[in-house]
């Protein structure tokens, strides 16, 4: 491991972590002993701190420091060019499980299609899906639906149907008979007439079996299309049946349909399961040009090629060049689109991926933590996909989705909640056979009648079909699935039992027009499940809790502490009960104190700042050349925090500043959300702060752009002008300060070298720069106020760091900003942190019992300041600092932790006096990047017009702008045939001599007319004149006709 | 009302006094004086500190800006500020820093060479001049000896780190930047005046004395538990919160107690960073008001004065 390439040494060279990519190959001719053999198929991009990752033997803190790493480093993500970056986390169809729907777009398929069907996600072992259809017809019949190749193939049911089942269809009533009459008109009656059917119609479609028979080409038609999480035909045949049930049921309106928008009926697509996928796809594109390329080899006679010689398949197969793989994926990883023709049974190819940007760590893990609904949903103009649904409780956070285009379409799933994986709870890869083989075990055992041996099953009113992972593997009585259910929950939680824990149990009760009843078991990977806690399980046994998932959940009976009986009374009693209330809080909203206390948007908006806090990025902040980094010079703990805040060690990476804050009207420079800051508590050190700039200069990658190779830093011996900038190497001295326009580097021919040069650029707060509390209530600098005019209080001669506006609480209600307040005095003053976990006043209400309990938060924060002598309410009498006298009210002052958003009017500014223009308009130019103005539009334009500054507005949209002189021709009335003619008496008036040669009058003359007679200057904007030559590119003239200022009557 | 004096003579009462603490009581004058030299020991009293800061090596954790921002935290023995001149202002050296009148040098030099973690303190400051050095803060008057006293830690240097630098300290008011500011705190408040209504205090039951005593959070009244009446315990405990008079009224019997601010008597509570003693730093406050007042009647008598302040002039000069 000597020469091992570590993930710091990636993010600072701006290489890519990755991995030698080897495929084992077999060769097979005929019968003979196959032959394996080792290809490189490329570097593949490796995950930080997954199997193969150097950092994977890392276990303990210091270790990962060894490592240059954050001592918490958990990775998950990936090192593209330097860049981090992880993909994101898509909501998908739950697998497996047919869900019946209801679309106004399903009648517009073919003439007779309703708008009702059922679909399945099939999801196979290796992750690839096929969803698949079934429509309903208007006279009665079916049709499967599925799509080869971007087009959707439909195909009658009864084709399937007796393609599965050979011997012959029973069940289904009096639609049967629909659905065998189309076979009928169809003119299939036998097993073999249908597969001969299907396969007419899909040897085309299936790329690499044109040359089989038809029965082959059906038998991989159905192998991998249809029911593709389903080996055994009697296993697809039964899920037919279960579906056609759920059909008909949804006609019969005997079940509701299921809602694709819940998550309920949703699951998430896992970086590694986007990989496999995306990996398989390209390796059988790659197979199948492999085959291509030897079939092309062989056919041509003329090259020496022997199929039997190895190093000639070598050979081609080395052409095919195999590490385009390796470079798909890592394009994949970097651009986040996915390049393929199947679109991997996925709703979108674009934005797979994102950057996960270190602004600070409550952005870096929010990243990890969010799930996206699919920019396909994007787009769409209903809010209905962006919903908060009940089903959600729990999984996803109700507080932490972004406000406007992306509201509730981007979700942060909850502290709580968990995604399953292929990895049981001790890191072992789990064997689905065998848990399924238990399982069914288990359910026999409860009495479930299996349905492989063929029985005729009765509907849903006495009996249940089980359906496990997609297999309909049996029926249940309908009054003995209770027990059986319970008795499962029993197991799952059980130490020893085979049963996972994360087994789904979802138990569909019977009901009068709800949902299609049943049991579905799910063990399969990426679904969302969260603990809580099982009281229906005696209390001898030590665990009691219970990992469950949305499906289950919606049917469970789960008592919240803050809830009540939930309306259920007494005849639905609670099996379940939460673990605690903020359990259904994401990471960054629980660290909001007392959120309970707040009106819910203002969290929203802090859950938005808080990731746009500068504070502690990283802890090996010297080990990495990230372009931005926003540094925090003197972060504290806050004083008032949530249990999460030390869960999540938060201190770490700390994010704000415990400012002393008054509430009043002072200076009136605190109007409009405007604060004001004490320029003495800058002076010392309050939010002062750093950007970390990294510049990298790749001379390799300048010399192939400017053809010149073989450049190194350098410096110069000859001019000596830049060596108080430049050190000898070319680079700038260490701790260097550099002004704007100083050099800081310099360039030598030789050889080729790649540098990192980090400025470090002051950021103290200044006027215009942002900052908020955790309540969501921002607030722009608009002073830096001498300490002396501050309020003081005449007890303890503070004044506040900070003042803002009482105008700020009554229409926002952050209640909870007043509570840290006060309780963060409090806790000032004797010294302690005060927890500020929300809910934790309904939990008390439980444990305790007691009407002791009966005193309010407020009453326990107020007598903490009652024992230091200060006022009940938080509340101070304070002097005016200017002229020494009592303020004619009470000031509520206090400490509240402040953040310091990253937007700062440093990085906003915009000014223009002369720049650059427009090339074609000769208008400046817009943008601050590129030293463009601000626009003067329509708006402001009526508002000089409305105050008759003519002159004012004259000099903004022309003087200023594209003022142009331009020649006319009022004979012909053109602006465009005028043309200047050459002075021939150049020579003449170089003769003249000492004099000063005169400015000669440009002679004009218009083309068209062949004179000068007519020929006018005129001002007018340059842009009047491109619209003369756009419009006479149409062949369509302007004519201008000039007239004098008293004539402009005519 | 020509030739009316409003000419007071304010009376000092010096009350308590410490080399960083003083309280005092500031009578028979009114707020804007009060006030005035509150403002001025805050913020215009000069004394020195680090300003400039040349660094040759660091290889600390901290960057060169926050070590600069520290080392000028640092308080400095500041009894020679009041003579020294404004860098701006120095004839000698054109306010580069570099002369005795203007500036005083300091030197830091520290190196860690053992496993130990090496913390880089005030002391660690070498001064050009032994009357202007970093603040002691080694508490004399404690009893028991206290060895390990390290100043104020600048810098925790590991193995191998190195700091080495020039600093320059000047002359300065709190105005410009906090840390020439030589008061911690400077707070005053208005003496109370309380009084009693015995009539109707001793027309409360001892539960409600008892009640009425407790709900101010700081000490005003106590009840005596002999006599059971309630007396006053310590009037300047009494922050203006009102709370005692909205008990009282609570309980329906309101001028129960009446208190009042006295309008021109003041209790002034100072504390100094250690720069200047707190009683100097008082003395100071009161010359540099001084010399404001001087600046304001200079230019008051002057022609000019009627163009800069144009009618004020004219009062101020008792027009």
């Amino acid at each position: 491991m000597a020469d091992a390439l570590y993930p710091f040494e990636c993010r600072q060279a701006k290489l890519t972590y990755a991995g030698k990519f080897l495929v084992d190959i077999y060769f097979q001719y005929a019968d003979g002993a196959p032959i394996r053999e080792k290809f490189n198929f490329g570097q593949f991009p490796v995950m930080l701190k997954s199997k193969l990752c150097h950092l994977k033997a890392a276990d303990d803190p210091k270790k990962l420091v060894l490592y240059k790493e954050d001592p918490s480093e958990m990775g998950g993500y990936f090192i593209l060019n330097g860049l981090e970056r992880v993909i994101r986390l898509l909501i998908l169809p739950k697998r497996n499980y047919p869900m019946s729907m209801v679309r106004n777009s399903f009648r517009d398929k073919r003439e007779g299609y309703t708008d009702k069907a059922v679909a399945i996600r099939c999801v196979r072992q290796d992750q690839s899906a096929v969803t698949i259809k079934l429509y309903y017809l208007n006279n009665g019949s079916a049709r499967l639906g599925f799509w080869i190749q971007g087009r959707e193939y439909l195909l009658p049911v009864g084709i399937i149907l007796k393609v599965r089942d050979p011997v012959g269809t029973q069940l289904i009533g009096e639609r049967a008979k629909i659905i065998l009459d189309e076979l009928h008109n169809l003119s299939l009656f036998t097993h073999a007439q249908c597969l001969q059917h299907i396969g007419e119609h899909f040897r085309p479609a299936m790329a690499g079996l044109e040359n089989e028979s038809y029965s082959t080409v059906a038998e991989a038609v159905l192998r991998d299309y249809i029911f593709v999480h389903l080996d055994n035909n009697h296993d697809k045949f039964n899920l037919l049946i279960f579906m056609l049930q759920k059909l008909f049921s949804l006609i019969d309106q005997t079940s509701m349909p299921d809602n694709p928008d819940s998550l309920q009926n949703q699951e998430v697509l896992l970086p590694g399961h986007l990989i496999t996928i995306y990996l398989k796809e390209k390796l059988q594109e790659w197979l199948l040009k492999v085959k291509r390329l030897l079939q092309d080899e062989t056919d041509n006679r003329t090259k020496k090629f022997e199929l039997s010689s190895l190093a000639d398949v070598k050979k081609v197969i080395d052409k095919n060049s195999p590490r385009h793989i390796s470079a798909a994926v890592e394009n994949l990883l970097k651009t986040g689109r996915l390049v393929t023709q199947s679109g991997l049974d996925l709703q979108q190819r674009a934005g797979m991926t994102v950057q996960a940007d270190r602004l600070n760590f409550l952005r870096f893990i929010s990243h990890f933590r969010a799930v996206h609904r699919g920019a396909s949903f994007a787009g769409l103009r209903t809010t209905s996909v962006r919903k908060l649904l009940p089903e959600s409780w729990g999984f996803l956070c109700p507080v932490h989705t972004p406000d406007g285009e992306p509201c509730g379409l981007l979700n942060h799933m909850t502290s709580s909640c968990r995604i399953t994986s292929n990895y049981d709870s001790k890191g072992n890869v789990r064997d689905f056979l065998k848990v399924r083989m238990s399982i069914l075990n288990i359910l026999v055992d409860m009495g479930m009648t299996p349905s492989l041996p063929k029985l005729v099953q009765a509907g849903p009113p006495k009996v249940l079909s089980v359906i496990l992972d997609g297999r309909v593997v049996g029926s249940i009585p309908s009054d003995i699935v209770g027990k059986a259910v319970s008795h499962l929950r029993r197991l799952k939680v059980a130490a020893t039992s085979v049963i996972p824990e994360d087994l789904e149990v979802g138990h569909i009760p019977l009901s009068m027009g709800g949902a299609y009843p049943g049991l579905y078991l799910f063990t399969s990977a990426s679904r969302f499940v969260r603990p809580v806690c099982n009281i229906s399980i005696p209390p001898e046994e030590n665990n009691k809790i219970e990992l469950i998932g949305p499906f289950e959940q919606v049917y469970m009976e789960i008592s919240c502490p803050d809830g009540g009986d939930g309306g259920r009374k007494n005849v639905f009693p609670a099996t379940h009960e939460e673990i605690h209330p903020t359990g259904i809080l994401s990471v960054v909203a629980n660290l909001t104190p007392w959120s309970d206390h707040n009106q819910s948007p203002r969290n929203m908006y802090q859950c938005q700042m808080g990731k746009q806090t500068m504070g502690f990025s990283s802890q090996a902040i010297n080990c990495r050349a990230d372009q931005k980094l926003y540094h925090l010079q003197t972060p504290q703990t806050p004083i008032v925090r949530t249990k999460a805040y030390e869960k999540y060690n938060i201190d770490d990476y700390p994010l704000g500043t415990n400012a002393i804050v008054a509430v009043l009207a002072y200076s009136g420079y605190d109007m409009e959300d405007a604060m004001v800051l004490n320029k003495s508590s800058v002076d010392r050190g309050l939010c002062h702060g750093y950007i970390y700039q990294t510049e990298t200069i790749d001379l390799a990658e300048q010399g192939i752009k400017s053809d010149r190779s073989q450049r190194t830093f350098g410096r110069s011996n000859l001019d000596k002008s830049s060596h108080q900038f430049i050190d000898i190497d070319g680079l700038p001295y260490v701790g260097q300060r550099i002004n704007p326009n100083d050099p800081y580097y310099s360039i030598y021919d030789e050889h080729v070298q790649k540098a990192n040069i980090r400025l470090r650029r002051t950021r103290n707060p200044i006027i215009g720069d942002k900052f908020s509390s955790r309540h969501g209530q921002k607030g722009v600098c608009s002073q830096l106020w001498a300490d002396v005019d501050m309020p003081f209080s005449g007890v303890t001669g503070m004044r506040p760091d900070l003042i803002i506006n009482p105008h700020a609480f009554p229409s926002r209600m952050t209640i909870a900003m007043l509570l840290e307040s006060i309780a963060a005095k409090g806790g000032a003053l004797h010294g302690n942190f005060v927890d500020a976990t929300p809910f934790s006043s309904s939990i008390k209400k439980n444990t305790g019992g007691s009407e002791s309990e009966s005193s309010s938060l407020v009453d326990e924060l107020g007598s903490l300041l009652i024992a230091r002598g200060f006022n009940y309410h938080g509340v101070e009498v304070l002097y005016s600092g200017v002229y020494g006298t009592e303020l004619t009210c009470e000031i509520f002052i206090g400490p509240v932790y402040y953040q310091r958003l990253r937007h700062m009017v440093s990085d906003k500014f915009q000014v223009r006096s002369t720049g650059t223009v427009d090339q074609v308009t000769r208008q400046p130019i817009k943008g601050r990047k590129r030293g463009g103005g601000i626009r003067f539009g329509e708006m402001e334009r009526d508002s000089l017009l409305a105050h008759g500054a003519a002159y004012l507005l004259h000099d903004r949209l022309h003087t200023s702008s594209d003022h142009h002189i331009s020649d006319i021709c009022s004979l012909c009335g053109s602006i465009l045939t005028t043309s200047i003619i050459k002075s021939q008496k150049r020579a003449v008036r170089d003769m003249v001599g000492d004099l000063p040669p005169g400015r000669v009058p440009k002679k004009v003359t218009c083309v068209a007319c062949q004179s000068s007679k007519g020929i006018e200057t005129v001002a007018m904007p340059y842009v009047f004149r491109y619209l003369a030559v756009e419009l006479a590119a149409m062949n369509i003239k302007m004519t201008l006709q000039l007239s004098n200022g008293s004539g402009a009557r005519t | 009302m020509e030739g009316v004096s409003y000419q007071r003579f304010p009376k000092i009462k010096i009350r308590e006094v410490r080399d960083d603490y003083m309280k005092f009581e500031l009578r028979e004058t009114d707020a804007s004086i009060a006030n005035a030299l509150r403002r001025v020991m805050i913020a215009e009293v000069p004394t020195i500190a680090i300003d400039l800061v040349e660094i040759e090596v660091n290889s600390s954790v901290l960057n060169d800006e926050f070590i600069a921002h520290r080392l000028g935290l640092v308080p400095l023995t500041s009894e020679r500020a009041m003579g020294m001149r404004f860098s701006r202002d120095c004839d000698a050296c054109d306010g580069d820093g570099q002369c005795e009148y203007c500036s005083v040098e300091f030197h830091l030099r520290a190196k860690c060479i053992n496993d130990q973690t090496l913390d880089v303190t005030s002391k660690d400051l070498y001064s050009s001049d032994h009357t202007v050095v970093p603040v002691d803060f080694s508490d004399s008057s404690s009893s028991f000896e206290n060895s390990e006293n390290k100043g104020i830690i600048i810098v925790k240097l590991r193995r191998g780190q190195e700091l080495i630098l020039r600093a320059i300290a000047r002359k300065g008011i709190g105005k410009d930047h906090a840390k020439w500011s030589p008061a911690a705190t400077v707070t005053f408040m208005y003496e109370p005046e309380i009084y009693i209504n015995e009539e109707l205090m001793e027309s409360l039951t001892l539960e409600e004395k008892r009640e009425f005593v407790e709900s101010s959070p700081t000490p005003v009244f106590k009840l005596d538990e002999n006599t059971y009446q309630v007396e006053i315990n310590d009037a300047e405990a009494y922050t203006y919160d009102e709370e005692v008079i909205k008990k009282a009224e609570s309980m329906g019997k309101p001028g129960l107690v009446e208190i009042r601010a006295k309008e021109d008597s003041f209790i002034f509570t100072v504390e100094s960073t250690g720069a200047v003693k707190a009683s100097q730093l008082f003395l100071n406050a009161i010359d540099v008001l001084k010399q404001k007042l001087d600046a304001v009647r200079l230019s008051a008598d002057t022609v000019e004065a009627d163009e800069q302040f144009g009618e004020l002039g004219a009062h101020m000069r008792g027009g």
